[in-house]
């Protein structure tokens, strides 16, 4: 379990204190009932669909993953080695939920999943990402999303 | 993650966040946040126990109908069932390790091992129907005779158009851990991210090849090589082990 306790100290100590933009607006847009929402995954594993050239070092841009794409084709490139790739091994919905998130529309949960969902490669500076973050809204809406589960690793 | 959700917030997207570093979520302030008591790298717990998963992910999802923030920060209760060593497990045979570590015999020994393993990860592949190997582009027996060469201080050139040969390295260790640790879960029982970590750092080939491959690059006057290999290889939590 990740409790800080359980990680190296040094390891703790950058992880909590990462450095994050010092962000002057604090956003939040509210919606319909989750039964109501279209969701999309958004991750940030570097998740690459095999064939795909997967990220490099700390490449601020996203990929897109097709809702069709099989649990076979999804790769992980995240270029940090300090967290747990076995869970993923075994079975994608550690780190992808996207059976989950299926189930949870055909019973009613939430609305409907969306046509894509994306991933980033979370090492990246975020002010790196932010055009293709903000990009990516755009992306989103177009496909109706109006719910994202941020997962990250 | 929390950047990404206050951008997308910002752009008129409802978000919410997985939380693995609580300290970490409290500094960024994302919109909301469900903070999970689960390793790095399973933000939905358990593989392959759907009910769990959903619970965290309807657990998330439904920070998304209240009105009390922002920043709205909430904790997930139940621990993760497979965090545990399960006893039944048991690794592959493999030849094990020899006492001579050095550079050339660990390359021999790695080809060897790859081998051995090969009937244990196509079992696995099998049971699963899906494996991890793959980043690299690379044949498996192709990945141990690449990461050979770089033992034995060779700089193969790089096997793939449009990467560099030491970006081409990184990608083949990660395959080569991929395989290994597939093929090492391919038998009966659940064993623990721990119990597989220990068994590929201590007892395979791969694994003292990869520690070997870290060296090389911290001994090495190129900065680059001795950047990826001193740190896109071997764990920090293995690597405190070893000091």
């Amino acid at each position: 379990m990740t409790r800080l306790a359980d990680l190296l100290p040094a390891q703790a100590k950058r992880l909590a204190e990462l450095e994050c933009p010092d962000f002057r607006t604090a956003p939040w847009v509210t919606g319909p009932p989750l039964s109501g929402r279209r969701v999309a995954i958004v991750s940030s594993a570097g998740l690459v669909v095999r064939g795909e050239d997967p990220f490099r070092g700390r490449d601020p841009d996203y990929r897109a993953i097709p809702a069709s794409t099989k649990s076979e084709e999804l790769l992980v490139s995240h270029i940090s080695i300090n967290f747990d790739r076995t869970g993923f091994q075994e079975d994608w919905n550690t780190v992808f939920p996207l059976d989950r998130l299926n189930e949870l529309a055909g019973d009613g949960v939430i609305g409907s999943v969306a046509a894509t969902h994306y991933s980033f490669m979370g090492a990246t500076d975020p002010v790196q990402m932010e055009p293709h973050a903000r990009e990516l809204a755009g992306r989103l809406k177009r496909d109706l999303v109006d719910a994202v589960i941020l997962s990250p690793v | 993650m929390s950047a990404l959700g206050h951008y997308l917030e910002e752009e008129g997207i409802a978000t919410v966040a997985i939380s693995l570093i609580r300290p970490q979520t409290e500094n960024t302030k994302p919109p909301r946040a469900l903070w999970v008591p689960f390793e790095l790298g399973r933000p939905f717990g358990p593989p392959n126990d759907p009910a769990f998963q959903k619970r965290v992910l309807v657990a998330a999802l439904q920070l998304l109908e209240r009105d009390s923030g922002p920043v709205i920060i909430e904790d997930f209760a139940e621990d993760d069932p497979r965090a545990r060593p399960d006893p039944a497990w048991q690794p592959p045979r493999i030849s094990g390790l020899s006492p001579d570590r050095m550079p050339a015999a660990l390359a021999a020994a790695l080809e060897t091992e790859i081998q051995q393993l090969a009937e244990a990860y196509r079992r696995r592949v099998g049971q699963h129907g899906r494996t991890t190997v793959g980043l690299s582009g690379l044949p498996m027996d192709a990945i141990g005779r690449y990461v050979g060469g770089w033992l034995r201080g060779e700089t193969p050139a790089s096997p793939r158009d449009g990467f560099s040969a030491i970006l081409i390295l990184r990608f083949a260790v990660d395959d080569l851990k991929a395989f290994c640790l597939e093929a090492g879960a391919a038998g009966t029982g659940k064993p623990s991210s721990r119990q597989l970590g220990d068994w590929f750092w201590n007892d395979t080939a791969a694994g003292a090849s990869i520690i070997a491959l870290r060296a090389i690059g911290l001994a090495s006057q190129d900065e680059r090589l001795s950047a990826i290999l001193g740190n896109f290889m071997v764990p920090a939590v293995r690597v405190a082990m070893m000091s």
